[in-house]
Parts: structure tokens; sequence; C-alpha cells
């Protein structure tokens, strides 16, 4: 019998829902095995990186490479996988743009250790250990990945060769890509993106869409909103205008708004953006003719402050990956 | 790719500050460019020629032009080009005189910002595309709605000038809210009198066959944009017509009905068959079906018909509502003005005191076709021995309408004028909060009022400061200061207000109001005969409180702008920096619908995309910016050319 191809699944700063995506095949988890030789993968399986850097370069097939960029031992795995795979993929919205890690990129490395090791009121540290790369102890020097000042996506550490994107991606979607993968289809130009459609949530959202103003957003629990008609025109911030699609819509058919996990809209390099100047063509401050500028002032700000959370709304899965990037430091 | 930049001196406006040479040795190692060329005055003769003969030889395939402000000669460089041969929009310009040779003190920097500016604009030129006019083809036919002063001075206008005009009326009657009154501010000239000559032009005049006049009509339906608009146009049956109507009257006299008369403000009646008043044009009664027990109760009546001495068929019982389908290439909004309702203020007492009126019931009253022959009477029948007039009645009020509307202070003193002729003794008492009266004829009736010995003038702050009350004789106003004052007749001047019609009509042919619901004019000193929505005109009261002399102007004014923007046998120009939705890349959420301004975009329902239309588009760029998806591209204006543009910048 001939060798199968070897599949790998690697995570680095991630919380393993992708993982989950994946056993989220169901019984299709038998043809990836029967079609791929599945070697590689922390969460599941006891290989080790020894084993991996004992592989000839090239020859795994797929690296399904999940999880940002956040420590030096994320970077040096995406490196040491992209140099054995054929094909590396960033699997889910980590691995494509950040994802919610990401919002750490606003702040700094100190803030964010002060807060989770000095600060936590849960953390009982009177010797102030925050981690660092080496620390000396009497039986030696122990070392530990460093933690970057800035999480990254994957492909900013390295060359990848597509992306699926999703927080996580939906099970189908991933079959879907090795479905093509394995039937020898031709894939599209390295750098795209698979396993999701090329317009946004809308297209897939079967609610009524009529005419966009706004007045007031709603957090969800504020509101039962009318099931067919589009929760954005109800003042929920529902992100599906600036997502890619193919998730197929599920959150705004539930009553959820789009929360954003698929990205970008093909084409489009900044989802908060986008959101952005789409909405601040539609808010409505009412009439404005022979108003005060503090009075239209004071109506912008009425409005905007009914937005929850700039950061977390409109860059929720994708600052890493934006233009802003994050918070920058002068 | 052969990029040729032409740098103008303008003299020594720009080389004084920015060495040509050095920018040109700044650019050259990027190697963009291909050739560099200066130039003293490009924008004179000799720069013109010389740009043209260096087009035609170097033949380039993009062009950079460093001179002025795009706002000055852009223009000039384009049709420079085009008579070149080269298509105009592969040329970008770079205002380096405004922005840099005259705000940059240091030449140095000078050099360098302009060398900035030109790189970006080589790497934006680069993407640029060929861009085409396209034409049009357009019906110089027009759609006038309203016929008062406004309307008709349009409309005669254009037919004058050989348009095809359709002209529709409301009301059984032409002539507008002028026609009522027996005389006029600011010369006393007889309203109908004044009109008549207009009229007789529209329904009889060397050009009345270019006008299809249709009273008792409304607009009902609009499709269709700038040059081609389909229309249709509902009017109610008359029941008499009007071609074979020599307007005699025979037939009002056997009547056996009648009803109030709304062209009198209900303060008379009329016959089921009748004019709205004496002298009504178009010279031919209508018949209330309201009134006439036809109607009412199915009587086989015919007394009306039987007295007519035109004979049978003269008027029509079983005439027909009808639905009157036109194409005009443009539309002009001439509905008018009405007055601030009165009965909302509960201490004016109007509505409960007989002899408070509006100043419409009033120019009634004081004309000698109107509920009392012009006779000033009270609703005893007595002759006024005091009139009060009420100046500033819901204007100059935030709780109302906050304007002025300006025409009130000139038709009151017209009153006092008309007051001190018709009943020498009578004491008369303008109540006012301001009063205006500019203009070079204006203010002779104001100066009247105050030399009339029996005028006098109280200024008050707030309506509420007011009370009429009633008394056994008359009224009683009570005054800001709290002393009381006897009136037999109280005259309230309101705020001028739009039509009723005036909402439906603007969501009909998406022309916004402003905020006091008069339709919104392009520019408000600019451009106020035009409005935001291209082919649609403003004439008169209903774009702002107007008089007669500004209502006319103005439909004369949007006449103007027809005969010059739709012209007869010319297709319209569509300027090429339009935006397009790609299709396969709209999603469909349909926020670009609610930011185009000219509502330039539909949606397809059928593919489920929007569509935006070039010849509505101004090329503003909104929806561009608002469009999520990036599925909008405006024209010369691309997401591309503006990375690049400040990728040029910035590298």
């Amino acid at each position: 019998m001939p060798e199968k191809p070897k599949l790998a699944i690697y995570w680095a700063a991630s919380c393993g829902g992708c993982e989950i995506a994946v056993v989220n095949l169901h019984e299709k988890i038998l043809d990836v095995d029967a079609a791929f030789e599945f070697m590689f993968c922390p969460c599941l399986l006891d290989t080790k990186k020894k084993d991996i850097e004992a592989l000839p370069d090239k020859s795994i097939a797929i690296t399904l490479f999940n999880g940002a960029i956040r420590t030096a031992e994320n970077e040096e795995m995406a490196r040491l996988l992209r140099k054995k795979s054929q094909l590396l993929i960033a699997l889910g919205s980590c691995a494509c743009e950040g994802c919610i890690l990401g919002l750490a990129n606003l702040h700094s490395k100190q803030e964010i250790f002060k807060a989770v090791y000095l600060d936590n009121p849960t953390i009982d540290n009177p010797a102030g250990t925050i981690p660092s790369p080496a620390s000396e102890v009497p039986e030696g020097t122990l070392t530990i990945p460093a933690f970057y000042d800035k999480v990254k996506t994957l492909g900013q550490v390295t060359a990848v060769d597509y992306f699926i994107p999703g927080c996580p991606p939906e099970s189908h979607q991933i079959w879907n890509v090795v479905e093509a993968v394995v039937s020898g289809a031709q894939l599209p130009p390295a750098g795209s993106v698979l396993g999701a459609g090329c317009l946004s949530v809308c297209d897939e959202c079967e609610r009524v869409k009529e005419d966009k103003k706004i007045a007031r957003f709603y957090r969800n629990f504020e509101i039962t909103p009318e099931p067919r008609k589009c929760l954005l025109e109800q003042g929920l911030l529902c992100m599906g205008i600036a997502t890619r699609d193919g998730c197929g819509a599920p959150c705004p058919q539930a009553n959820m708004p789009c929360t954003g996990c698929y990205g970008p809209p093909e084409g489009i390099t900044d989802q908060g953006a986008r959101m952005i100047a789409a909405l601040g063509s539609i808010l409505d401050i009412g009439d404005c003719k022979g108003k005060s500028e503090e009075e239209i002032a004071a109506r912008v700000e009425a409005l905007l402050d009914s937005v929850p959370d700039y950061a977390g709304t409109f860059y929720k899965y994708s600052l890493p990956g934006s233009i802003i990037g994050g918070r920058v430091k002068r | 790719m052969k990029i040729g930049v032409y740098f103008c001196n303008c003299g020594t406006n720009i080389a004084d500050r920015i060495d040509g040479g050095k920018v040109r040795e700044y650019l050259e190692p990027s190697g963009r460019m291909s050739y560099f060329k200066t130039c003293p005055f490009l924008c004179s003769e000799d720069g013109k020629v010389f740009l043209e003969q260096d087009l035609k030889d170097e033949k380039p395939d993009r062009i950079v032009i460093a001179a002025c402000s795009p706002r000055e000669h852009e223009a000039t460089f384009m049709r420079v080009m085009g008579q070149a041969g080269m298509n105009p929009y592969l040329m970008q310009m770079v205002n380096i005189r405004e922005q840099i040779a005259w705000v940059t003190e240091d030449p140095e920097k000078a050099v360098k910002k302009t060398s900035v500016a030109i790189n970006a604009a080589l790497k934006r030129v680069e993407l640029h595309e060929m861009l085409e006019k396209q034409e049009l083809e357009v019906s110089p036919a027009v759609l006038v709605i309203g016929a008062g002063p406004a309307g008709l001075k349009a409309a005669l206008t254009l037919a004058e000038a050989g348009r095809r005009v359709t002209l529709v009326e409301k009301s059984p009657v032409i002539g507008g809210l002028p026609v009522l009154f027996e005389e006029l501010f600011p010369n006393m000239e007889c309203g109908p009198c004044m009109l008549e000559p207009v009229m007789a032009e529209i329904l009889h005049g060397e050009h009345a066959e270019n006008i299809e006049l249709l009273t008792m009509a409304e607009l009902t339906e609009v499709a269709g944009y700038f040059g081609n608009f389909e229309v249709k146009i509902r009017q109610r049956p008359r029941y008499v017509d009007i071609h074979q109507c020599i307007g005699c009257g025979e037939c009002f006299e056997p009547c056996p009905v009648s009803g109030t008369n709304p062209f009198n403000n209900d303060m008379d009646e009329k016959k089921a068959i009748g004019f709205t008043f004496m002298g009504a044009l178009p010279n031919a009664p209508y018949l209330d079906p309201t009134l006439c027990t036809r109607f009412t109760e199915g009587s086989d009546c015919s007394a009306c018909s039987a007295a007519c001495p035109m004979g049978e068929g003269v008027i029509v019982f079983d005439d027909q509502e009808q639905i009157i389908e036109r194409q005009v290439g443009s539309i002009i909004l001439a509905t008018g003005s009405t007055l601030y309702d009165c009965s909302r203020f509960d201490n004016l007492g109007y509505g409960r005191l007989p002899d408070v009126k509006t100043a419409l019931e009033f120019e009634r009253i004081l004309a000698s076709n109107g509920p009392t022959a012009g006779e000033v009477v009270t609703s005893t029948g007595e002759q006024p021995g005091s009139v009060a007039f009420i100046h500033c009645v819901g204007s100059l009020d935030d709780d109302h309408k906050p304007y002025c509307s300006g025409i009130c202070c000139q038709y009151a003193f017209k009153y006092n004028h008309l007051l001190e002729s018709k009943l020498t003794d009578t004491k008369i008492l303008h109540l006012y909060k301001e009063i205006v009266s500019p203009g070079k004829e204006e203010y002779a009736l104001h100066r009247a009022a105050r030399d009339n010995h029996n005028a006098t003038f109280i200024r008050y702050d707030r309506i509420s400061d007011l009370a009429v009350t009633g008394e056994n004789d008359g009224q009683k106003i009570r005054l800001p200061d709290g002393n009381s004052i006897n009136a037999d007749m109280v005259v309230l001047c309101p705020a001028v207000v739009p039509t009723a019609d005036t909402e439906k009509l603007g969501a009909m042919l998406d022309v916004s109001l402003d905020r006091f619901g008069f339709f919104e004019e392009l520019h408000g000193r600019m451009d106020s005969a035009r409005s935001k929505i291209r082919g649609v005109y403003l004439s008169g009261a209903c774009q702002a409180p107007a008089d007669i002399q500004k209502a006319t102007s103005q439909g004369m004014a949007a006449s103007g702008f027809i005969l010059s923007e739709l012209v007869e046998g010319r297709k319209i120009e569509l300027d090429p920096l339009f935006a397009s939705v790609y299709p396969e890349k709209c999603a469909g959420c349909k926020v670009c619908m609610r930011v185009c301004p000219y509502r330039a975009i539909h949606f397809d329902e059928e593919n489920s995309v929007s569509v935006v239309n070039g010849v509505l588009c101004h090329g503003c760029g909104t929806c561009v910016a608002a469009c999520p998806m990036g599925a909008i591209k405006a024209n010369h204006f691309t997401n591309e050319m503006i990375l690049a543009e400040i990728e040029g910048a910035l590298k």
C-alpha cells in the first residue's frame, strides 16, 4: 500500500476550538483518516517536536495551523512546520488575523503581565514574579519561550498557502477544503481564502434588508429583535455587512448579531475600518439643519455612546491583521 | 508606460518658490517619469499650443500636470488633450501653486513637497482609465405642477420657447392665491387684472397650443429620471365641457342645491354648478358632485343642462376621472403655500369667534367678487368701528414657525390703506412682533400706515401675551401690558407654510423637504430654483414664503435652467465620473441606498444587488466609502488609485 500523505494539525496561541471543529466532522473524520496519515496534533496525538524536526523538508502534505503567534515558541513551530509542509494552511481566525487574543495588542506586554500576575485578585504572588525567558534558580537556569510584545498572525511570521477563516471555521467548510485537496482539484492561487465565500454574511442571511438608518444601538439583552428584519436595521450591531460569508449566517438567523469571525470580505484589508465607514454613513442623528454645533456633537456622542466597545466590536477578530494592528506606543 | 510631467512656472507664481530643475532631479531616480518639461504659462495660448503639439509628438500614455488648482485649469488642459487626440482622463493634475508655492516659505521644502506630490500623481496616473462621456436622448417636454403666478410664468416662458408644457392644477381655477386678492401690495394693483394677461396667454395666446392645461388634476405617479420622466396625472371630472362652454353662467340659477364655497373660505354659498368666483379662469363652471342631487340622491335633475344656451352635451353628467400619462424631461414644482393653522392658538379665538378672521378670509371680504361684494362688515352686517391686525401669528416663534414669512407686514399695511379709504372713521390696531418692509417700493405702504392717524401700533413679544375674547359688541383683546382694547374685527396674519400636498409630492419625486416642510433647494443662495433631484425645479412659495415678484422670477429661473439643461435635439452628456456597482461583489446589504443624496441607487430585487443610475449619480463617492464590501467603484477615484496616490506620497 502506498504511503498516505501526512496531515498535521498544530495549535499555537489558541483555545482548542478549531480542533473541536475538526472533530465535529463526525464520521467524516474517518474519511480524513483514510486519506491521510494524521501524524501530528499536540491536542490529540503524542508526536513530539523532535519527531517533526527529524522529518525531511516538505514531507508533510498539509499542516492546518491554528492559533496566533503570541510567544517565541509559536513562531518557532510556525517556521518549523512551514519548512516541513507542502501546504501550510492557516486554520481559523487566530492564525488568519489574530482573533480575540489579538485585542491584547491594545496593551503592552508589561501591562498584560501586571494585570495577570500582579493585580489579579486570585493570584498570590508576594515576590512579584513575572514570567521571564530565563530565570536563575539554585538548580540552574530555567527557560521558557519569550512572550512577544504584540500578537501576530501566522502570515506575519511565515509564508502561508491558504487561509480558512472563522472562529472556529464551520466544520463543513473544513471538510470542503480537505475534500478539495484530497480530490486533487485545482486549488486557487496561493494566498487565497478557502472554505468561505466571496461576499458578506448578508448574502447568506435571509433577514429582509430595507432602509438602513440607525438612531441608536442596543445591546443584545435590551431588545427582542423582530425575527425577519435585518438586525442592524433594528439597532443591533451586526457585523454581517463587513464580514466574509461562508458560515451560512447561523448567528443572525438565531437572533444573534454577527460578531465578524469570518473576517473582512474578499478584497477588504481592514474589517473594522470598513464597518465604521459603513456605519458612519447610516447612523442617524436626526435633522440637524439649524442646530448648534454643540447640539449636533451631543447627538453624535449619544449615538456613539450606545456602541459598547469600539475595538471589541469592530476589531474583535481582526486587530493584529488590520491596518492599525494595535496600539502604537511612542 | 510612458508618463510625461509638465511643470508650469505660472510666471513667477510657482517658479519663484519651486525650482523645477531640482524637482526633476529629485524625481528622475524613481524611473516612473519618461520626461519632464517646463512651461512658463501652460494655460496661455502659447502654452496650450505647446502642450497640444508636445502631446502629439511625445504620444505619452499618461501625463501629470503640475500647475495651479485643478478647479482653475483642469478643464482647460483636458480640452487640449482632447484636441491632441488623447483621452483627457489619462491626466492627473497636481496643485503646486496654491497648495505649495504660495504657502511654503523654504524653497528646499517646497521642492521636496512638490516632488512628493508629483510622485503620488505618477503612481496614481498609471492606473487611470480611459473614460468617455456618454450621451442620452431626452424629452424636451416639461411638467409644471401648480398654476399660480410661479407656475403660470414658468409654463408661459417655456411655451414661448417652443416647449411642450403640461400644466397641472389641482383646483378648477388657475391664478393661484393672488387671483383671489382684490388689490396687491406694494402698488395696489388688482390681482386678477394683473394676472389676467398671463392667464389669457396660457389659455388662448400665440403659444397656447404648446400648453396642455389640466385643471382639477394631480400628479399620482412618477418613474424615471432627469430627461426621461414618465408621469401619471389623475384628472377629476369637471362635468362641464371646457371647450364648448362659453362661461355665460345661465346654468347657475336653475340649480336647486347649494353649499358653502371653499374659494370664499366657506363664508358664502354657491350652487352645485358654478364658478369658484366671478371672473375665474378657465371661463367654465364646474359641477360639485358632493352637492348635485344626481350624485347625492341619484335624481334625474338636469336643470343646469336644460338652461344651457349652447345646448345639450356641454354639461356632461357621465364625465369620468381620467388617468393621463405623459413623458417629460423635467418637472417644475410650483405648488405654492398656505397659511399656518390659526386654530392652534386657543387664545386668539379663531374658529370660535365669528369676527376673528385669517388674512385669506379678509382678502375675500375685501374682494368685490367675494362673499360681501367687497363690503367690510362684521358677522352681524355692521361696519366695524375698529379692526385689529395681529401680525406674526405663529411666526418668529420657536414653538411654531421660527421664520419671518416676509409678506404679512406688507399685506397688513395694504389692509390699513384699504380700510382708510373704505371706512374713514374705523380705528386700526397693528399688533406685531417685528415689522419688515424691505425693497424699493415696499416702504410706501408702511409709511402710509404709520401716517394714518386712525392707526395704532403696539408691539408684543409672545403670542401668549395676547388674548382675544368675545364681548357683546365685538372682541376684546388683552394686551401685553394687561390693558384691553376692543376690536369689532380681528384679522390674523399667520406664518406662510407649505401646502398639504408638499410632503406627498416630495416623497413621490424624492425631493427632500427642509425643516419647515418646504421643498429644499439645491443651494439657498445660488440655486434656489433647483431641487436636489436633477430635473426637478422649484418655483415660488413651495420653496420658501414668497411674494409674487419672487414667485414669478423663480418660475422664469426654473424655465431658464430647463432651457439650458435640456435643449431640444441635444442629448445630455453624462460625466463619466459616476459610481458603479460590481454586481458579483454586492452582497445586497443595502447600506448604499440610504447614503445616496441623489437617490441614484436602486435595488435589483431579482439579482439581489444594488445598481447605480449613471444619469442621476453625481459621482460624490459617498456610497463608495459606505459599501462594506468595497463593491462600488467610483470612476477616476478607485480605491486602487487613491491607495497608489497615498503610497506615492509616503514612499
